[in-house]
């Protein structure tokens, strides 16, 4: 019994052991948002299986990836919003220089439960919504049903750039709003929830949930594009200094054939 | 009130009582049940040709020569119903412009369908997600989809001053009087040797890394964090709290200080785990510093700390237990008092402190919050044991949050999740059977 | 006792220890004496270095915004620009799904404690407390999955006729016993027998159809609600309250357990049943005990993180009106747990102090009802000791 115990053991050690990464210290650590999170996590897989180098994802928003950067403690934050003036005052306190590396653009979706007769709003609309001011569907031609509202954490940049594009920075969001803490939890929510409205990075926006055309114009890769679309902005990739080596690598996949297919993949606009 | 009404009253608080037990019990099932239920799915599932497709490809597993002959014996199937495209493609070329432009749409959407039936025809455009370059592996999720393609989900918008209902339109109607109306039978009909589903014990879901952000693969990754975890804070947790329960138990003297010490010790027993998250981040992450940021080692010294107070108490009440016999012989043939301690005391009551040892493993294994500002990350490789002082990992715990309500796919990969919550209940109430099994043998010993 | 002396007369060599071995001896031991004190004293030390780094960072917050609007603001916008710190709907969240869990998890725990103690007979209880322990064991984020990938559109879609059947199956025997009792209670005063069964059937015959009516209508009006959202405080609520229901059972069954046998057999032998036995006497004298019991399980629904991070839906705002479980609330821990993301000490912000402010809180908060509740005890144990 003892014996088999310590046999045990000794195999679990070396099985742990054995398991380790392919090539400790010569790894990528991206942190930041969850819009960009699927991107980062397949760009990370490309990598992984293309140089065999590890790439390791975190998603906790934007703000957060902006923290690390600064912090020194990643690679490459990845952002759904620019850079704020404090971030990067703290970031020249701290001796760093952030370049931000555009990876993609990105449309927010407006999107309710498709059981919602509703086929476009207007953003003064969805602005009123969010400002608690229209409660009931029945007000922009819906049926009579209660609007359950749903927004993203305050870390999120997709929340802050909905904030400054739709509802205005200095207004605030209804308090009756519930509070989702990814695009994922978003697009679960509103696909469950009748009477439902949120809003997403376009790549998150699948059958389960009905777009909504903004001011006549329907989210798709070519109104982000174009720019018809109101609602898009660019994602990107922050950097310590211009990226070198396997980091410039790994920022410059969008412009290769096998980054702009994955972006595509995935939902994403290309900007190359 | 006469003795009917009395007993009457005295039956109903049993049953009363009874009840809120059963109900109790209720609630662990209600709670076990579906995750057991659907956690076994991830690893036993009736699997078609994609998923040994993908298991050979990605991990070099299953014989070739078989999976070849499945190949071959299915794409002659499903040769048949990438013909009728092409047949119905020709057909559309000939039609004049505005037919071509009514089938255009519907046409694309069946090819969609199909391929995420079938997964990329063969030939043709190569995906670069794995998760576009198979088609459905499961054949729970394959049924689901050939629903998707036979019938198109709409929504009834009539009336506007109404919600919606939704209803489905056979797809095949909308071909009517074209070539393509055979393919939706012929799918229909031919699926189970198309995909060659069988049942399938994927093992391979525990030992294996995720493959595209945990759409394929297993979850190995996510157990060892959780068990380099809490193998860790027991490292740290263990000794000390075996060393201060000694010193509780045989030195303390009765006082304001030594009771000032056992209040701390409840004290650190009722903050609230995320508060330990807090802490962690503050004093060993930004003060101490024993890791840039995230780490395996910041992560098991904060779950060390939480676990500190039961590893404590379960080891006093385990040295106390020790019958004072044993103590005093060993004191009467001379041994020093640590002697005694060591020799003596602390083999009787071992198995009572490993009992308190084994429950502190399985909750440092379960808890989220203190990780989540100093160890857990969501996607990363297994890491060796060298990189436990400056990498983060993926746990078990932190990965289910992850993936349940972060994920851009959540509802997609259910099976993972609950896969992943089994793995974790599995774990955690294992440890705690062992311990209750353990209790109860000494239990037995000590009434002889 | 002359340790050393014992210790060496042991020896065959050495019968007389040198003056210099004992005082090396002396040294050792007390050294490694106080080396054990100061082990011991790592976990009050922790203490107050859990206190210490976390008011480090929570005082900041307080001297930039003042106290006044972390509690009586409502209006929780920590990225506008001016930002808002009113934390009130959020602590508010807390008490509220609190005192929801409190509410399923105190009656049934206290109940199951004493069905535990005083009713099952010992070969059942080997087969519940391990129940109980599992309950226990189940990590929190298995209890959040459950929450919001099986309740939470269980709730949605069936909300009505689930809160139905529930106000069913619990409110029905509750009143048929009521109706029994009170329509006899009520009857008492009569002396002659045939005339008090009579007037008994037609007291029990009339609120029996009042019971029926209750039940009928408050039955329909619950089917009738339509729960918009199924991460809600009520959610949130049930699960907790599983969470603390395996500390309340386990530690008010500790302490009716304390209340010795002697007292049970005295009120037995005065003719009284069970059910008054432990009413009247075992819960009075036993009641510190279970109220320390209720605190602790409590201070566990209040500091979980998981659950209510993902069931709550997180949105911070006092319902309207003020008890509408139905609706989304945002708590302590997991305000904590989303925010720090944007939780930057880089750039030094009030929005990266105040949520350790928040843990402040919960850290006083938890420690006064641990203080308290460990004051209970031991008083209890007094007052047990000296009867």
């Amino acid at each position: 019994m003892k014996r088999l115990g310590k046999k045990l053991s000794i195999a679990a050690i070396v099985l742990l052991t054995a398991t380790g990464s392919a090539e400790a210290g010569n790894s990528i650590v991206i942190d930041g948002s969850t819009t960009v999170g699927p991107l980062a996590k397949s760009f990370a897989a490309y990598f992984t299986r293309k140089y065999n180098i590890a790439v390791t994802v975190s998603e906790s928003g934007s703000g957060n990836g902006a923290k690390s950067l600064i912090n020194k403690s990643c690679d490459i934050a990845s952002m759904s919003r620019p850079l704020k003036p404090q971030e990067l005052s703290a970031a020249k306190s701290k001796g760093v220089n952030p370049i931000s590396n555009v990876v993609a653009l990105d449309g927010i979706a407006i999107v309710v439960h498709p059981s919602n007769p509703v086929r476009s709003l207007t953003t003064a609309q969805i602005a009123d919504i969010y400002k608690g001011k229209i409660t009931n569907w029945s007000q922009v031609g819906g049926p009579n049903a209660n609007i359950v509202v749903i927004q993203r954490e305050s870390n999120s940049g997709t929340q802050e750039s909905f904030k400054e594009m739709v509802v205005g920075k200095e207004n605030p969001v209804t308090r009756n709003a519930e509070t989702q803490a990814s695009n994922g939890a978003v697009k679960s929510r509103v696909s469950l929830t009748r009477g439902a409205i949120g809003f997403l990075g376009l790549g998150f926006a699948d059958s389960s949930l009905k777009k909504v055309a903004v001011n006549g114009v329907m989210p798709t890769p070519v109104t982000v594009k174009n720019g018809t679309y109101p609602l898009s902005r660019p994602l990107y990739f922050v950097t310590n200094g211009q990226p070198s080596g396997s980091v410039k690598q790994l920022v410059d996949l969008p412009k290769s054939v096998d980054g702009k297919k994955i972006i595509n993949e995935l939902g994403f606009i290309n900007k190359y | 009130m006469n003795l009917g009404t009395r007993k009457l009253l005295d039956r109903s608080f049993t049953a009363l009582g009874i009840g809120s037990i059963v109900i109790m019990g209720m609630m662990l099932l209600v709670v076990l049940v579906p995750i057991v239920f659907n956690g076994v799915t991830a690893n036993v599932f009736r699997g078609t040709v994609e998923h040994r497709k993908l298991l050979y490809n990605e991990f070099r597993r299953g014989d070739k020569a078989e999976l070849q002959r499945e190949i071959v014996e299915s794409d002659a199937v499903r040769s048949k119903a990438y013909a009728m495209l092409d047949q119905f493609e020709v057909e559309m070329s000939s039609m004049d412009e505005a037919k071509q432009a009514e089938y255009q749409d519907k046409y694309r959407q069946v090819k969609e369908s199909l391929k995420a039936l079938l997964g990329p025809r063969p030939g043709g455009d190569i995906p670069e997600l794995t998760r576009y370059k198979y088609g459905q592996t499961r054949w729970s999720k394959a049924e689901e989809k050939l629903h998707e393609l036979l019938y198109e989900k709409q929504w009834d918008y009539s009336n506007p001053d109404a919600e919606a209902k939704e209803y489905f339109v056979s797809r095949s109607a909308g071909f009517q009087g074209t070539s393509l109306v055979k393919l939706f039978p012929y799918v229909e009909e031919n699926l189970d040797r198309m995909l060659l589903p069988e049942w399938t014990i994927y093992w391979g879901f525990i030992t294996d890394s995720s493959i595209d952000s945990h759409i394929f693969g297993g979850i190995w990754p996510e157990i060892q964090g959780t068990i380099f975890l809490a193998i860790g804070a027991m490292l740290f947790a263990f000794p000390l709290g075996v060393i201060a329960a000694v010193y509780f138990t045989e030195y303390a003297r009765e006082g304001f200080f030594n009771s000032l010490l056992r209040s701390a010790n409840s004290t650190l027993a009722g903050v609230p785990s995320i508060v330990f998250g807090l802490f962690g981040l503050a004093f060993f992450i930004n003060t101490l510093k024993v890791s840039e940021s995230k780490s395996v080692l910041a992560g098991s010294l904060t779950l060390a700390i939480m676990i500190l107070p039961t590893i404590i108490r379960s080891a006093e009440e385990a040295i106390l237990a020790v019958p004072k016999t044993y103590r005093e012989a060993s004191l009467g043939l001379g041994s020093t008092k640590w002697n005694t301690i060591v020799t003596v005391i602390l083999p009787a009551a071992l198995p009572g402190i490993l009992t308190g040892g084994v429950i502190s493993l399985g909750r440092a294994a379960g808890e989220t919050a203190p990780i989540i500002f100093t160890a857990a990350v969501s996607v990363g490789s297994a890491i060796g044991l060298a990189d436990v002082f400056n990498s983060p990992t993926p746990a078990l715990s932190w990965n289910i949050y992850n993936l349940a309500s972060e994920h851009e796919a959540a509802s997609e990969i259910r099976h993972v999740q609950y896969g992943m919550v089994l793995a974790l209940v599995t774990i955690v109430l294992l440890l705690n059977m062992s311990a209750i099994i353990l209790r109860a043998r000494i239990s037995k010993k000590l009434k002889g | 006792m002359n340790e050393e002396g014992n210790a060496t007369a042991g020896r065959s060599s050495a019968f007389v220890v040198s003056a210099r071995k004992r005082k090396l001896q002396k040294i050792t031991k007390s050294a490694g004496e106080s080396l054990l004190f100061l082990v011991a004293a790592i976990v009050a030390i922790i203490v107050l270095f859990i206190f210490y780094f976390v008011a480090r960072d929570a005082i900041p917050f307080f001297q930039i915004r003042g106290f006044s609007e972390f509690f009586t603001s409502s209006e929780w916008y920590p990225a506008d620009d001016p930002p808002r710190f009113g934390a009130l709907a959020i602590i508010y969240g807390s008490l509220m799904v609190t005192a929801g869990s409190a509410l399923i998890a105190v009656p049934m725990g206290i109940i199951a404690a004493i069905c535990l103690s005083d009713v099952l007979p010992f070969s059942m209880r080997q087969y519940v407390k391990p129940v109980i322990e599992m309950l226990a064991a189940i990590p929190s984020v298995a209890f959040g999955f459950f929450a919001l990938v099986i309740l939470a559109p269980l709730l949605q879609s069936f909300g009505g006729p689930i809160l139905m059947w529930t106000w069913w199956l619990i409110a029905t025997p509750f009143l048929l016993l009521a109706v029994i009792v009170s329509s006899e209670l009520l009857v008492m005063s009569i002396s002659d027998d045939v005339r008090r069964q009579q007037v008994q059937r037609i007291l029990a015959s009339a609120f029996g159809i009042v019971a029926i009516l209750l039940l009928f209508f408050v039955g329909r009006g619950l089917q009738k609600i339509e729960i918009l959202t199924g991460t809600n405080a009520l959610n949130v609520s049930i699960i907790l309250s599983f969470m603390a229901l395996p500390t309340i059972v386990s530690v008010s069954e500790d302490a009716l357990q304390a209340v010795g046998r002697d007292m049970r057999e005295g009120s037995y032998a005065l003719g009284a049943t069970r059910a008054e036995t432990i009413i009247k006497i075992i819960l009075p004298a036993a009641s510190s005990g279970i109220l320390a019991a209720v605190i602790l399980g409590i201070m566990r629904a209040l500091g979980e993180t998981m659950v209510v991070w993902m069931a709550s839906g997180n949105s911070s705002h006092i319902p309207d009106p003020w008890f509408n479980y139905l609706e989304s609330v945002r708590t302590l821990t997991a305000t904590i747990a989303g925010d720090m993301g944007e939780a930057d000490q880089v750039t030094g912000s009030a929005r990266f102090h105040v949520l350790f402010a928040m843990g402040l809180l919960l850290l006083v908060i938890s420690f006064i009802s641990n203080f308290i509740s460990e004051r209970i005890v031991v008083r209890q144990r007094k007052i047990l000791s000296g009867q």
